[in-house]
């Protein structure tokens, strides 16, 4: 092969090992599940491609209360996350000292305990009786059936429990690369601590709050595992419902076609998001 | 501390000053051990004044600044603006303004609104804003570019922007942390003359920190020079120049050569150090300051030294060597010359005609200047 | 590659036709049709086997001298004692692994391998009657027993094991254990002992009680509670059941449908009164001193069977009958009914828990005669006839129309 064919050959070689990545891990599974989202059988029988695209409508009008519950809780968790995790990051940028990695190394401790333990685990620590409401049901400051678990407060706070290390890291390394020169100028340019944050600090950590919201929101929104573990009879999410038709009632079409909704649902979300504040504009909007 | 002798016109030190330090003194801990970075500091800082501090890195100028603008709280002592302690103050409560280092450009905003920063957060009216951010803008040369980001600027617009952006704000003291740093040799003589001017536009009193000796001699009206926490000297640049007042500040400030010996003979205002029939050095005294006996060091500035080949008239100092290095730089020519008596002298000459060098590498010649010339140091 | 490249070769290779956007699109276009078409998962419903089936599948099988057996957690002492035995007597080892927590996750994983006709790499596997077990044998997914090579189970098993419905003559699968979905309370929340099914309707114990999520499993209840068989079930019925467990729900009665963890619900207090099954109630409280109490209510409660089943694909088949049968030596069924406290298919271990607590001192006596009077490990001739089995399906219409009366019961 003459030197000159090969170099021009050589950006297609080098897209080989990435595109070839891609195709396996990517395009495949997702061409897999497309068409078997447009099947039609049972498992005993078997699947044949029939292009039903009822699958997507039954779906969407059978689980739509689902899909949207799971929406709101994915939504209202991520945003107690970036309540509750901006501080804690802030905290941990602004005033770790050159303990940082340490208290970053905590707030990762749980993570090497599996989702679900601990999940459990506050399944245990909310009990009717446990540990949090027993005492307080002894002494008569709750009402005896008053309960955490089996609503969608145990939900949505088991997701922002279960994610918000997804949301602090992101938030962390933001404020991490926030210049202390540029904070110091805002307090040397009048600016006081809460103005400094407001005008300076929090829109320079934008772009974290963006990814932070991208990486929690998804799978916290797909999430089955805390509805399962902490919800009760009205708290299902469309998670519990895929992972129900795939494996319990093994009707793949139907889980397919609903998998592919869910994930164009994000998908517009996360455009829409992305466009409201991945853009300059929303910036310049925080400088005014 | 030396007396100001020639204080320049524009410095009034009979007013109240514009920035008084007094009893400066600020350490820290760093890994368990106390370091005290400003060692009891006392300055009166005019107003209008160009004010230098000048040091290498670590003498503390830096930390001096920011205990001026508030970033710092001093251990001890007391700053006065306008007369007012404002220990204690938070940054944002103090009418002096800081270029940054790295300009510490707001990144998310435009030029326009880093420059209005100030003027917003001290609710001055919209249309004001906007008229004196644009006035700011012509004085810095940036009309124009208000809707560029400081990242779509080079790096002395950015500078210009910093500067813009505190002086918009018309505080009673500009602080430049060594603003002009980040910049290439050419823009920063352009910018050293630029901010001069803008000074002398605004009359606003600055306060300049830099290492580099001849960006303070260039702008300043008076400099400070500083070492390991303290002031060393503190004078106009001719002053500092010509009269160093320490081994360190005559080293730190342009090139001095240092000679020493044992004082031979004094005769009127004159001391005498003899090296044999023909060699020797004559010093300027005033009375009482020397006696026979007396170890002394001198300095003397490279560009008042002659070289000769043959001896020198006259009662001046005189000192014979051998060049070792010649180094043609243009406009002039550097010798180094190794001194009979074992001293390394670098002398500085003016290529004012176009004759060639005096001398050559391994010629014997002799140094001359005169006595008004060299100085005693320490003494 | 020589220097006599053809020029448009070279021209075509040389200029920049596609970016990586292009290259995606097409992808997109060829690879997209072509690939949704082939995907798929492909089903072969299979003949009921014939006694020539049972023939042809053992004909030349041997003994290997190894089983790799898959069961569910908590099915067997941890230190088995019982295969320990089974290895001593026949020289063939055992590899035991509880791998299976589900019936429907256990299908969907060894599913793939089966259609393929790969092997699962167990031989012997356990899996309750139903949906799974009858889609499993439809799919011809099992071997047919060779009766020949199961001497112990021809003997000792109890004749109503021989004829259960869901595999009639026992062609594909003996049972490991059954047990009772009854109800189970909490005795330290509720003093009045429930009798009836109408107990989990109760207003009294609203938001307290557990039912189960499995539709299988919750649907008997609803049909048991309206007075129904469920074996005997129509869809008229389901609807009516349906409604019933709707109401139960909408009424705020129902803490959560539950899994397997319905046991640590009732063991908390976070639920007072639960559907249950038999044996957990059992070790429960012996595990963990809870005073948790089961009943079998007056209306009836299920019974199901948990089977031991040879995959088709198994790599041995021999070693993994000779095992089916050696559980069914009274003396291993006794051993293995102490542990787990379900029903056992073997009555004749009754007799040996007897004499071993006759013989047996201090509480380890206590225990034994307890187990071996419970009426929920060997159930008497009244209380079976109490017991009622699992919905049959004739087709999978059927199954499907069942699923979406009672699954959006739990899924809401």
């Amino acid at each position: 092969m003459s030197a000159r064919l090969r170099a021009r050959l050589a950006p297609y070689a080098l897209l080989l090992p990435g595109g070839l990545w891609l195709t396996i891990f990517f395009v495949v599974p997702l061409v897999a599940m497309l068409s078997l989202s447009l099947q039609q059988g049972d498992v005993v029988s078997g699947f044949s491609m029939t292009w039903h695209w009822q699958n997507f409508t039954d779906g969407i009008s059978k689980y739509h209360n689902q899909i949207i519950r799971s929406l709101w809780y994915g939504g209202l968790s991520t945003v107690l996350q970036i309540v509750i995790g901006y501080p804690v990051a802030y905290w941990i940028a602004f005033r770790g000292g050159n303990r940082k990695s340490f208290f970053l190394f905590l707030l990762l401790l749980p993570f090497f305990v599996s989702f679900v333990l601990r999940t459990i685990s506050w399944q245990f620590f909310l009990s009717d009786n446990g540990i949090l409401l027993g005492p307080l049901k002894n002494i008569g400051l709750v009402s005896e059936h008053f309960h955490i678990l089996a609503t969608p407060y145990a939900v949505v706070g088991g997701l922002t429990y279960n994610y918000l290390p997804f949301m602090v890291l992101p938030l962390y390394v933001a404020l991490e690369r926030v210049d202390n020169r540029v904070v110091e100028a805002a307090h040397d340019l009048y600016a006081n601590r809460v103005q400094t944050f407001r005008k300076v600090v929090f829109p320079l950590t934008l772009p974290g709050v963006f990814a932070g919201v991208l990486i929690s929101f998804v799978p916290a929104a797909a999430d089955y595992v805390n509805a399962s573990i902490l919800g009760g009879t009205q708290n299902t999410m469309i998670g519990n419902i895929i992972q129900n038709e795939y494996l319990i009632n093994q009707t793949y079409p139907e889980a397919s076609a609903l998998s592919f909704t869910l994930m164009a649902v994000l998908l517009v979300g996360i455009f829409i998001y992305a466009r409201a504040l991945g853009t300059e504009e929303v910036l310049e909007a925080a400088a005014q | 501390m030396t007396e100001i002798q020639d204080a320049t016109p524009a410095v009034h030190t009979d007013t109240l000053p514009a920035i008084e330090l007094v009893g400066l003194v600020k350490s820290f801990t760093s890994h368990g051990e106390v370091v005290q970075a400003v060692k009891g500091i006392d300055m009166k800082i005019a107003e209008g004044e160009f004010f230098s501090m000048l040091g290498p890195s670590g003498c503390g100028k830096t930390t001096t600044m920011r205990m001026i603008a508030g970033f710092d709280e001093p251990t001890a002592g007391e700053v006065y603006l306008h007369g007012g302690n404002v220990v204690g103050v938070p940054p944002n409560k103090r009418d002096v303004n800081m270029v940054f280092q790295s300009y510490a450009l707001f990144p998310h905003m435009s030029v326009a609104e880093n420059v209005a920063f100030g003027l917003k957060r001290k609710g001055v009216a919209k249309e004001e804003v906007t008229r004196r951010v644009g006035e700011m803008l012509e004085i810095v040369g940036l009309t124009g570019r208000e809707k560029r980001r400081p990242k779509e600027l080079s790096g002395g617009q950015q500078q210009r922007v910093a500067l813009a952006r505190a002086l918009v704000n018309n505080p009673r003291a500009l602080l430049l942390d060594e603003p002009l740093a980040a910049l290439d040799l050419k823009l920063r003589q352009a910018m050293q003359v630029e901010l001069k001017r803008i000074q002398r536009e605004v009359g606003i009193t600055f306060v300049f920190v830099t290492h580099d000796q001849g960006e303070a001699l260039t702008m300043s009206d008076r400099i400070a020079v500083m070492n390991d926490g303290l002031v060393d000297q503190l004078g106009s640049p001719r002053e500092i120049y010509e009269h160093p007042a320490s081994k360190f500040v005559a080293g730190f400030i342009g090139t001095s050569n240092l000679f020493s010996g044992t004082v031979s003979e004094v005769v009127g205002a004159e001391a005498v150090i003899s090296y044999g029939p023909d060699e020797r050095l004559v010093i300027q005294v005033s009375t009482g300051q020397v006696r026979v006996g007396s170890e002394i060091e001198l300095t003397v500035r490279p560009e008042k030294i002659v070289i000769s080949i043959e001896a020198p008239h006259g009662n001046g100092s005189a000192v014979k060597g051998t060049v070792t290095e010649v180094v043609y730089l243009g406009t002039a020519t550097n010798y180094n010359v190794k001194t009979s008596t074992g001293a390394d002298v670098v002398v500085f000459t003016q290529n004012a005609t176009s004759a060639g060098d005096i001398a050559v590498r391994g010629d014997s010649i002799w140094l001359s200047w005169e006595p008004r010339h060299s100085y005693v140091i320490g003494a | 590659m020589n220097e006599q490249i053809d020029p448009a070769l070279l021209r075509g290779l040389t200029q920049s036709r596609y970016d990586r956007r292009d290259i995606v699109k097409m992808f997109g276009a060829l690879g997209a049709g072509a690939a949704l078409a082939a995907c798929g998962v492909t089903g072969k419903k299979a003949a009921p086997a014939q006694q020539s089936d049972v023939r042809k599948y053992w004909a030349g099988k041997t003994k290997g001298g190894h089983v790799d057996f898959a069961n569910w957690p908590l099915y067997m002492d941890p230190k088995h004692p019982e295969l320990k035995k089974f290895t001593q007597q026949t020289g063939i080892s055992v590899t035991y692994s509880e791998v299976i927590q589900d019936n429907p996750s256990w299908f969907a994983k060894i599913q793939p391998q089966l259609a393929a006709g790969q092997s699962i790499n167990y031989d012997l596997m356990v899996v309750t009657n139903g949906i799974v077990f009858t889609e499993l044998v439809e799919l011809g997914f099992l071997a047919p027993l060779d009766h020949a090579k199961l001497p112990n189970f021809t003997k000792n098993a109890g004749v109503q094991y021989k004829t259960e419905s869901y595999d009639p003559g026992n062609v594909y699968s003996i049972p490991w254990a059954s047990g009772m979905t009854g109800i189970a309370y909490n005795s330290k929340y509720i003093t009045t002992p429930p009798t009836s099914m109408a107990d989990l309707w109760n207003p009294k114990y609203k938001g307290k009680v557990g039912m189960m999520a499995e539709p299988e499993e919750l649907g008997n209840f609803g049909l048991i509670a309206l007075g129904v068989n469920p074996e005997t079930s129509t869809p008229d019925d389901w609807t009516k059941a349906a409604a019933k467990l709707k109401s139960q729900r909408d009424q705020g009665l129902v803490r959560k449908y539950y899994d397997q963890d319905y046991i640590k619900a009732l063991s908390s207090g976070d639920t007072w009164i639960s559907m249950a099954w038999s044996g957990d109630i059992f070790q429960q409280n012996l595990a963990e001193h809870t005073q948790l109490k089961f009943i079998i209510p007056q209306e009836g409660a299920t019974i199901w069977t948990d089977n031991m089943m040879i995959p088709k694909t198994a790599a041995h088949p021999v070693d993994a009958i000779t095992l089916m049968d050696f559980f069914y030596d009274p003396a291993i069924a006794a051993s293995l009914t102490e542990y787990i406290n379900y029903v056992t298919a073997v009555p004749g271990a009754q007799q040996v828990i007897q004499s071993a607590a006759a013989q047996a001192s201090g509480s380890d006596k206590k225990t034994l005669e307890q187990v071996a009077a419970s009426s929920l490990v060997f159930p008497a001739a009244a209380d079976y006839a109490k017991l009622k089995h699992f919905p049959a399906f004739k087709t999978n219409q059927e199954k499907q129309q069942y699923l979406s009366l009672i699954q959006p019961i739990t899924q809401s």
